[in-house]
């Protein structure tokens, strides 16, 4: 998938310009989006693109405000959306306190090692993070 | 086999789940959705298939805690200001015995350790905290854990790991650029 666009240097005749979104789809996902712009009663890619747009933009406000997508059947069932790319913007500001038992020698110990010049990186924590 | 990692869920099937740890198991089985949803003592992210997504594969449980001030050594606290110290508590890490040994415990960990950051980086936080099996400390010392002196718990070493080590490890603590 490619996505270009440029900005144009002469403010001054400053036009809107156009971003070209080019893909390459599976088979299987061009059937998909043939359906669904049938289902929408779309007829171009642009408009199923820009209300794909609108509809992710507000699934992501949502989810960075800490709402959960819900849908809910007629009968009150109610399923959660749990999509892995979303759940990366969703705050995590709620993990809960907890209190731990210290003893006087590990907070000693444990002051000392927060107060010190951070450790250098491990290569296997370099490896695990930069997967 | 794709896997996700993502907030335990009401209906996910963790009585499954086997890491031949007793304790571990019964932790997910009976107490981590409540202690997520009701009690609010933590919070618990799992490892599942795509294909099978309500089937747990590993899982990890973060909380925040911190030392007051009050216990805080006298002689280095002051000129610090009048402030706990904050930690990040990584409380249970555990993986499926049928995926032992596939590099799945390293995931969790720097899915853990990829929260940890956004949480420091919202409300300031300076390390995380663990409390290992003794006969893992050496697995977390491979990912930079340092052990905490002074422990009484035959069974357990609190280990500590500093955040900006972590930042380090992607490249975006400057100390180290």
């Amino acid at each position: 998938m490619t996505l270009t666009a440029k900005s144009n240097p002469r403010p001054a005749a400053r036009k809107i310009r156009k971003s070209k979104f080019q893909a390459d789809l599976a088979p299987a996902e061009d059937t998909m989006v043939r359906a669904l712009k049938a289902e929408l009663q779309l007829t171009s890619n642009s408009d199923f693109l820009s209300d794909a747009l609108t509809l992710f933009r507000w699934a992501v406000s949502e989810r960075k405000r800490g709402h959960r997508i819900v849908s809910e059947s007629a009968t009150g069932e109610r399923k959660i959306l749990v999509f892995p790319r979303l759940e990366r913007v969703a705050p995590e500001l709620d993990l809960p306190h907890v209190e731990m038992d210290w003893t006087d020698c590990e907070i000693e110990s444990l002051f000392e090692l927060s107060q010190r010049q951070p450790a250098e990186p491990t290569e296997a924590l370099i490896r695990a993070m930069r997967r | 086999m794709a896997i996700t990692i993502r907030r335990l869920e009401e209906f996910d099937g963790t009585n499954g789940f086997d890491c031949g740890d007793e304790p571990l198991n019964n932790y997910l089985s009976k107490h981590a959705w409540i202690n997520q949803q009701k009690s609010s003592i933590g919070v618990t992210y799992i490892a599942a298939d795509e294909a099978a997504p309500r089937s747990v594969l590993g899982y990890f449980t973060l909380a925040t805690s911190g030392i007051p001030r009050d216990r805080l050594p006298k002689k280095h606290v002051r000129g610090l200001p009048p402030y706990d110290l904050p930690l990040i508590l990584l409380a249970r890490l555990a993986v499926d015995k049928r995926f032992a040994g596939r590099g799945l415990g390293r995931v969790l960990l720097a899915e853990a350790f990829s929260i940890a950051l956004r949480v420091a980086g919202e409300v300031g936080c300076r390390c995380i905290v663990t409390d290992a099996y003794r006969d893992m400390v050496s697995w977390y010392a491979k990912f930079g854990f340092i052990p905490i002196e002074g422990g009484s718990d035959a069974g357990h070493q609190k280990m500590f790991l500093d955040i900006r080590t972590i930042r380090a490890a992607i490249g975006t603590d400057s100390a180290f650029n």
